[in-house]
């Protein structure tokens, strides 16, 4: 195990409970996707990306997008534990006046490098934003995480196509890889089988990992970076609601309320804040 | 026969003009290079453009990625794909989070038809941006405006959309007519009988209309509307202040363009009788763009037709 596994393991177990708090408190959100994408996310902010939360425009930073936005409420506790803004602001999620939008926005929240929601779009903006880098001759990564069901987009598709042409080799997407959309099984609402298949027929560098093991993410991620020439596409096989035992693969908490008994065993499942 | 110019290639002129000293300048192309006539950009600067292949919803996006770290993209392509096709990604991913994207759509209104039928014209997209929030919209009359205009946008900062033509534009303006962005100018001012309000290319046949009405003794105020948004309507108010009476033409659906913006100035602002011209909610069809014009009602003798009519009953 890599020494900065458990950190990681306790920052994911931190992250969920805010999760969980944050759409209770707000009444509305998609627990379910948020809890899939957390060690994704806590790999990511809380060791790999080169971030300055004090100058959350540094144009050497690595990019991040959250391409399924429905995902905010994990990116939103990750930035904030990260420092990009105080934790008091969780609880005001898309509450009139908040910075903290029921979709991520990137000139309303601190840290956020693109605004996002409408599916399919975290692989074509992440890929101009790579092809900018380079222009620049900066050598900050773009990492994308977008949904398994949002593969169904044509637009995400087209980037594929380009983003590989252009050999946009600092292009790093994140497919979560939960098996479920909105109206149930993956293989049964779309039919989508077999994710890497096609990234890679289209020329991208692809793995497979499970998305909760950190050892897994930190290795893909090392053997995305070592590819120069290729974008790389990491299919994480992931839970959707992992961490809670009551919404791992229940894809009622796709979009649900806990409410306070179901807060309380969450907090209580998960530990000590 | 009028003499023609290339509003396609004097977009591209204009960005070489403001390319040498603005290193953020790029373009992007949906396989529209050519299109664009951007040959002299690209071989000049090459890797400062980019083609992302036959697909505008992802060049789009692909160029909000570009601006979000600091460059200022051109998106060159046929005006329809950009403005229809790629509509939701203009609003939620330029113009939401208001990133410097400038959409310069060719091809724009009927000027495709010589070349193309409907699926590569455009005549909705005034209406479909005005309505988006922070989209400003400029549509020069000739190539020479083109070029001034191509060298305002890339002063300003956030999402802009320029319709450019076919590359067959009259030239209506000598070289020592500037432009103003975000200013409608009146062009003609024989008397307040009527306001003739145009936008575009097709501006030429207003002005032909307010000189033959002129000649009739009907005496108006013709006003080019270059930039529809921001409207300028203390400029238009002004005018329908005095005229009390306005025609408006354009090369796009009647609905959402020129005659509903300066509508809205009128019941808003200042009462007015009207007459909007324009494609009277049909779809147009190929053929050469003069004789589309006059087929669909957008004729000078239209312009003068539906003076007459506006100011015969203000007499009466």
């Amino acid at each position: 195990m890599r020494p900065e596994v458990p950190l990681l393991t306790d920052m994911a177990r931190h992250l969920r409970r805010d999760v969980f708090s944050m759409i209770h408190q707000c009444g509305d959100g998609h627990p379910g996707a948020a809890l899939s994408i957390t060690d994704l996310l806590a790999a990511l902010y809380f060791h790999v990306m080169r971030v300055d939360p004090k100058n959350p425009e540094w144009p050497d930073r690595d990019r991040f997008i959250l391409s399924k936005g429905h995902g905010c409420p994990s990116y939103y506790a990750a930035l904030a534990r990260r420092g990009f803004f105080p934790p008091e602001w969780l609880p005001t999620l898309r509450k009139l006046g908040s910075p903290l939008q029921g979709h991520p926005v990137m000139k309303k929240t601190p840290g956020v490098d693109m605004t996002t929601g409408s599916l399919g779009h975290g692989i074509p903006i992440g890929a101009g934003m790579a092809a900018a880098g380079r222009l620049a001759k900066l050598d900050y990564y773009v990492y994308v995480i977008t949904g398994d069901g949002e593969l169904n987009e044509g637009i995400l598709w087209e980037a594929v196509q380009s983003a590989a042409h252009m050999k946009l080799g600092r292009l790093i997407a994140f497919v979560d890889n939960n098996g479920w959309q909105s109206g149930g099984v993956i293989k049964d609402v779309s039919g989508l089988t077999n994710l890497a298949a096609p990234f890679a027929a289209f020329g991208w560098h692809t793995q497979e990992i499970d998305g909760h093991d950190f050892d897994q993410i930190l290795g893909a991620i090392e053997k995305a970076k070592a590819e120069t020439e290729r974008p790389s596409v990491i299919v994480a096989h992931t839970i959707k609601g992992k961490g809670i035992p009551f919404t791992e693969n229940d894809n009622s908490w796709h979009k649900r309320v806990p409410n306070k008994e179901e807060l309380a065993a969450a907090l209580a499942y998960l530990g000590g804040s | 026969m009028d003499k023609i110019a290339s509003t396609r290639e004097a977009f591209i002129a204009g960005l070489m003009d403001v390319a040498p000293d603005d290193p953020k300048i790029c373009m992007v192309f949906a396989d529209s290079l050519k299109a664009a006539r951007a040959t002299p950009f690209t071989e000049k600067y090459p890797g400062r453009w980019f083609d992302v292949g036959i697909c505008e919803q992802n060049a789009v996006a692909f160029s909000a990625g570009l601006a979000s770290t600091g460059l200022k993209p051109f998106f060159n392509t046929y005006a329809g794909f950009i403005t229809m096709r790629a509509c939701e990604q203009v609003r939620s991913f330029v113009a939401y989070p208001h990133l410097n994207v400038k959409l310069v759509g060719l091809n724009g209104g009927i000027y495709g038809g010589e070349r193309e039928g409907v699926t590569h014209m455009v005549f909705e997209e005034f209406g479909i941006l005005r309505s988006v929030a922070g989209m400003e919209i400029v549509v020069p009359a000739d190539a020479g405006q083109v070029r001034k205009a191509t060298r305002a946008l890339a002063k300003r900062d956030g999402p802009a959309y320029m319709r450019i033509g076919s590359g067959r534009e009259p030239v209506i303006f000598d070289d020592s007519m500037d432009f103003e962005f975000g200013k409608a100018r009146v062009l003609r001012e024989y008397g307040t009988d009527a306001a003739i309000f145009a936008v575009g290319p097709i501006l030429k046949r207003a002005i032909l209309a307010a000189e033959a009405l002129a000649k009739e003794g009907i005496k108006t105020t013709l006003v080019e509307v270059h930039t529809l948004k921001p409207l300028d309507t203390d400029t238009i108010a002004a005018v329908l202040r005095k005229t009390r009476a306005a025609v408006t033409l354009e090369d796009h659906n009647i609905n959402g363009g020129l005659g509903s913006a300066v509508a809205e100035v009128i019941a808003e602002r200042e009462p007015a009788s009207l007459i909007r011209l324009g494609l009277r909610d049909v779809f147009a069809e190929s053929g050469d763009a003069e004789l589309l014009f006059d087929h669909f009602g957008m004729g000078a003798p239209h312009v003068c037709e539906a003076v007459r009519q506006l100011v015969s009953s203000k007499r009466s």
